[in-house]
């Protein structure tokens, strides 16, 4: 009996030599060799969104988005806890300047971790009294979440919109409304179906692995940057298999996808 | 339990859970495929609760405005409690009697579905709105996309056709030959970027959604 599932083992290749490269770059990084990664324009913004609402003395609007509603989803749960990681930098940098944030999801099981998150930023900031649940707003499902957020930017005014997860039709609505209010915007999605509404309503967007990366960027973890080298080997390792792959199609040759199959 | 034993703790179950499910999909190994079940019924279990939690913060926020008047905003909230009330009576009322009560089904059918809706088709204002700022031609790339997204549009709209041929053939190499290609490579950088991301969950190293984030 074949104890490795059929049709997957070439995925399981390519998991062990992806995993392989992301643990021997970040093994290099720890021992000092230099990695340097490009800064996002977005995540170089964030102190310029937290500093503008200080000025305003206006609040922020964050969202991580619909994410199909669980963290359970395997596509958009991912996306979820990016955007989880990146509010606890933004709330540390509200706390330091006294911006008042309000985080709004319809992701009832990530209520746990956003308050802990929260929570957590607050206390390393020595500021554990800043922290107020009521800023953390539930809606259930995604016409109540678009509503609620809607209605807290006519009223609110927020001088900065952070959207950062897995966004569905809600991404335009919110960046619309956020562009009509005058907001800055932020945002960030893996899902390729909302980056063109993301793209054209934000000021800065961080498109696709972007958003997983930044909160590496954010860590400033050497040890954490060195699994970003290994993405980028990882990129030519695809782009040789694509051309390999162009190359044998152009010759009716099955070899590569067969094998891929296995 | 200490502040670091119980966040450590977090991070060794998120490890093994992980390694678990990702094992037994690559493995057929009857003994981990029983566990990794397991693991999908208590994740169950988990998101059920919370949304009890989820019931609690709405309850909690919206009281809070009651009792304080918050201005403009209070009126909602009560209002919310009085329909939240209901629904949770009248779910209760299901619960015991077995079938769904008529009022719940007609609420939830005749209110809820039909405004969802109505927020739905809205949405293709906002996409006017946004198509209209991202097609100005304020310089070359946006004149390229005006002249893109032009042809798209005259592809999909029937009178298209009708003022030319050449429309949607032209249309259609933007959507197929134009589009695919770009969308595939965001499709795979984005996948490499969630290995990644799992890999440093994987190995605790991304702490980030705990507040660790930054300095």
């Amino acid at each position: 009996m074949a104890i490795i599932i059929e049709g997957r083992m070439i995925a399981l290749l390519l998991l062990v030599i992806s995993f392989a490269l992301f643990y021997f770059y970040m093994q290099q990084a720890k021992s000092g060799a230099k990695i340097s990664a490009r800064t996002f324009p977005a995540v170089a913004a964030i102190p310029e969104a937290v500093g503008r609402a200080a000025e305003m003395g206006k609040p922020i609007y964050y969202t991580t988005g619909l994410g199909m509603g669980t963290l359970n989803n395997p596509s958009q749960g991912p996306q979820t806890l990016a955007g989880i990681s990146i509010l606890g930098h933004v709330v540390r940098l509200c706390s330091r300047n006294g911006v008042r944030i309000d985080y709004f999801t319809p992701i009832v099981d990530s209520l746990p971790l956003v308050e802990e998150t929260m929570r957590t930023a607050y206390l390393m900031e020595g500021n554990p009294e800043g922290f107020d649940p009521h800023h953390i707003h539930f809606q259930n499902d995604q016409s109540p979440y678009l509503t609620a957020s809607l209605g807290y930017m006519q009223r609110e005014r927020p001088a900065s919109n952070i959207m950062l997860g897995g966004f569905y039709y809600e991404s335009v609505v919110l960046g619309e409304a956020g562009n009509t209010i005058g907001a800055m915007q932020i945002c960030g999605s893996a899902n390729t179906h909302q980056l063109p509404f993301l793209v054209a309503t934000c000021d800065y967007t961080l498109i696709m692995e972007e958003l997983y990366a930044a909160s590496a960027e954010i860590a400033g973890d050497p040890d954490v940057l060195g699994s970003l080298r290994g993405e980028d080997i990882l990129k030519f390792i695809i782009l040789a298999l694509i051309g390999v792959g162009f190359l044998l199609g152009i010759a009716n040759n099955t070899t590569l996808i067969n094998l891929l199959r296995m | 339990m200490s502040e670091v034993y119980k966040r450590e703790l977090v991070f060794i179950v998120a490890g093994i859970v992980a390694a678990v499910m990702m094992v037994t999909y690559f493995f057929d190994i009857p003994v981990l495929n029983g566990v990794a079940q397991q693991f999908q019924v208590w994740a169950l279990i988990i998101q059920l609760m919370a949304i009890g939690l989820g019931a609690i913060n709405l309850v909690r926020l919206n009281y809070r405005h009651i009792q304080r008047k918050s201005e403009g905003i209070w009126v909602f909230s009560a209002w919310f409690m009085v329909l939240f009330s209901i629904m949770l009576l009248l779910g209760l009322v299901g619960l015991a009697t077995g079938s769904e009560h008529a009022i719940y089904s007609w609420i939830f059918t005749h209110v809820y579905t039909s405004l969802s809706s109505t927020l739905y088709a809205i949405t293709g204002f906002y996409i006017f709105s946004a198509a209209y700022r991202a097609f100005r031609a304020r310089n070359i790339d946006a004149a390229i996309l005006l002249i893109g997204g032009v042809f798209v549009m005259l592809t999909n709209a029937p009178v298209g056709a009708v003022i030319w041929k050449g429309f949607p053939i032209i249309g259609g190499w933007f959507n197929i030959a134009g589009q695919v290609p770009a969308m595939r490579t965001f499709t795979i950088t984005g996948a490499l970027g969630l290995l990644a991301y799992g890999f440093r969950t994987l190995l605790g190293k991304e702490r980030g959604f705990y507040g660790e984030a930054g300095q």
